[in-house]
């Protein structure tokens, strides 16, 4: 994670010497000038808490998947981006626009925007204007296995093949707790789903003080080997302290880490800068510059 | 008289009582015709009876009088009014018991289909299984060589012997209802005729004929050959029309991307040129044909059809899941292990669609189950390490 956040600064301050802007840059001077990690980190969980009200709050109501979708590939997008190069604010509405698509649960881009408060179209434009950048950025990995049907999965399980477990449905509660605090945290970039949906369904019944240690060991670890065994016990214990060590931002925090970023951004890629319209303008100039080349290709075609 | 062309007829006839009406009051017949042809357009109407005193003329203007001789000594007395004008002719008989009045015939012009035509005989060839035996008995003796030899021309030679085998159905099959054995004696003659004529060439045929089976084999290796000729034509062949293919492809988006030009007319254009060049590639095809050497009297008339060129056959091979972790239930696990209490049991309008619960409970268990053994080795970088030199460097 240091490792991608320093590459990510160091992309960013490539982008901001070619402005020639930054004079002097010391380490110092870098740090209190730029967003540290922690810094992009805090920004990177408070959108995460945004984008996560923003789909509860949704309009049509939106399946879970949807937002589990969404926010991995707003965790996907930023691990290799930096919060300075683009804000978060554009790509967390992008993420939910292409997680709806790709959960096939399609809102067309008007009543999408209806959701928001403000300039609609001007959303609307950003949304369409970072969608394929996000996909590019994606690597277009589209398609996010989601813990929500593998814990499906484990319920069925657990139904089927232990059944000295009474009225199994009470533990559900807990269990879609669990994963919800979890899509939260960076859990969804290190474990499998399956992973995850164990881990919920194991720590959601001992709130219920139910062991299910019997059913994991002797049911779905029959088959494994010892150290197999042994292996994805100590990963289930990995996601539990992720998830439960997961400590939500402040928003007083988030707050003067924004106002950091309003002055370092990249303003290549904000919609209301200057540099960001003019570029738009030369492109659409381009396009036109493209018609000479034509007409001499006509010419040749007539004599 | 009356022909069956006719379908609605209507008949009047007059009483002298009701002529002498007429004589005051000749409109009742005329309004009475009138009805009936409102009713009945089509109807041939006929008017007869005694017309003594009437005015013919005036009463009926629009009705023909048909009887053209004299029934009554000189006069002509009994007259018939019809509609249709020359449908009849007249032929006078003669009179019928005490009366002084002749009989009249009126004969329809008209003559029926199958009176007019003259009757016709129909050859219906009999095909018995002797004269199958006969027939073959016949091509078996023919000497195939003379059709061959006399021509170079594939369709000449076709007709030829096309209209030799016609010629030698109609000698031997005989007909129905004629008598078969009418031509025997001619057809005899005939082919001793040809016997005597031929007689040098058919013996050199026969001579011939063991030579031809000396040259079996090596007739079939030439013809082996032509076969493989023929394929490594067809392959350049087929090669050329698709590199001709795609540089008219590439063309016509070179022209979409660059030029003004509409792009219905430069489709258009293209199309045309490209069927004219398609047209003179046949030319030059059929051109070619003959100079490939290939003799035509063994060339054999069907083309080899172009085979697309068969890659390695189709092999099942069963379909393996790594799961990277414990095996899921697999679908019989499903049914019999009694997981399908514990799901939601499909819709009709799902299982109208093909979907199954089972489906669904597979693909849940299958997403629990996979994955569950993955420990990736902590954090492999996907970050070269240059990159990162670079930037400590600034």
């Amino acid at each position: 994670m240091v490792l991608f956040t320093k590459t990510k600064k160091s992309a960013a301050l490539r982008a901001w010497n070619s402005t020639g802007s930054a004079a002097d840059n010391s380490d110092d001077e870098v740090a209190r000038f730029f967003l540290t990690s922690t810094e992009e980190r805090i920004l990177g969980r408070q959108y995460e808490v945004v984008l996560r009200k923003f789909c509860s709050e949704f309009q049509p109501p939106m399946p879970k998947c949807v937002v589990g979708t969404s926010l991995a590939f707003f965790k996907r997008f930023y691990v290799f981006n930096s919060t300075m190069d683009y804000h978060p604010k554009d790509i967390m509405l992008t993420c939910v626009y292409l997680a709806c698509k790709v959960e096939e649960f399609y809102v067309p881009i008007g009543q999408f925007v209806k959701n928001l408060r403000g300039d609609r179209e001007k959303f609307a434009d950003a949304i369409l204007s970072f969608e394929l950048t996000l996909m590019g950025k994606l690597n277009y990995h589209l398609t996010i296995h989601n813990p929500f049907r593998a814990m499906e999965g484990f319920m069925i399980d657990l139904k089927t093949r232990h059944q000295d477990l009474q009225n199994p449905e009470k533990i559900r509660k807990y269990v879609e707790e669990f994963l919800d605090r979890s899509l939260l945290s960076d859990a969804c970039l290190i474990f499998s789903p399956s992973q995850i949906a164990l881990a919920a369904i194991k720590f959601g019944a001992a709130k219920e003080s139910i062991s299910l240690d019997g059913y994991i060991r002797s049911v779905v670890l029959q088959s494994a080997s010892e150290k197999e065994a042994e292996n994805t016990l100590y990963q289930l214990r990995r996601v539990k302290a992720i998830v439960k060590g997961f400590e939500p931002t402040t928003r007083e925090q988030a707050q003067g880490v924004q106002k950091k970023l309003d002055r370092c951004r990249n303003q290549e890629n904000n919609p209301d800068s200057e540099i960001y319209k003019q570029r738009a303008i030369d492109k659409l100039n381009g396009e036109d510059d493209l018609r000479p080349i034509k007409r001499a290709k006509m010419s040749e075609v007539r004599f | 008289m009356l022909t069956h062309t006719h379908k609605i007829v209507s008949l009047l006839g007059l009483s002298v009582n009701l002529a002498n009406c007429l004589v005051e009051r000749p409109e009742t017949l005329s309004s009475h015709i009138h009805d009936i042809q409102t009713q009945s357009p089509d109807a041939f109407i006929i008017v007869t009876g005694d017309f003594n005193d009437c005015p013919r003329k005036t009463l009926l203007p629009f009705l023909h009088q048909l009887v053209d001789t004299p029934t009554r000594g000189d006069n002509c007395l009994d007259l018939l009014f019809t509609n249709i004008p020359n449908s009849h002719v007249c032929q006078k008989l003669w009179a019928s018991g005490n009366s002084d009045h002749s009989l009249v015939y009126l004969r329809p012009k008209y003559t029926p289909m199958r009176h007019r035509e003259q009757p016709k005989q129909k050859a219906v060839l009999v095909w018995t299984p002797e004269i199958w035996d006969e027939l073959r008995a016949c091509f078996d003796c023919t000497d195939w060589n003379v059709f061959v030899n006399s021509t170079a021309d594939v369709s000449e030679l076709a007709d030829t012997v096309c209209a030799y085998i016609k010629f030698c159905i109609d000698c031997v099959v005989p007909f129905y209802n004629l008598s078969n054995q009418i031509n025997v004696d001619e057809t005899k003659r005939m082919m001793e005729h040809y016997k005597k004529e031929n007689r040098e060439q058919i013996k050199k045929n026969q001579s011939k004929m063991s030579k031809d089976e000396e040259m079996l084999e090596s007739l079939i290796e030439q013809e082996q050959q032509e076969i493989m000729m023929r394929k490594a034509l067809l392959k350049e062949d087929e090669q050329r029309e698709k590199a001709a293919k795609r540089k008219h492809k590439d063309a016509l988006i070179d022209d979409l991307m660059f030029s003004e030009l509409s792009a219905e007319a430069i489709i258009s254009s293209h199309r045309e040129s490209a069927k004219q060049e398609e047209e003179e590639l046949k030319a030059k095809s059929a051109a070619t044909a003959f100079s490939t050497g290939i003799k035509i009297g063994h060339q054999s008339n069907i083309v080899p059809m172009s085979r697309t060129e068969q890659g390695v056959l189709f092999r099942y091979c069963p379909l393996v899941m790594e799961w990277c972790g414990p095996d899921p239930p697999s679908m019989d696990d499903i049914y019999s292990d009694g997981y399908l209490k514990n799901i939601r049991t499909a819709s009709d309008a799902e299982r109208a669609g093909g979907f199954r619960e089972a489906i669904a409970c597979h693909r849940a268990l299958q997403e629990a189950f996979c994955g569950l053994y993955s420990y990736p080795t902590i954090s492999p970088s996907p970050v070269k390490q240059p990159a990162l030199i670079a930037s400590t460097s600034h």
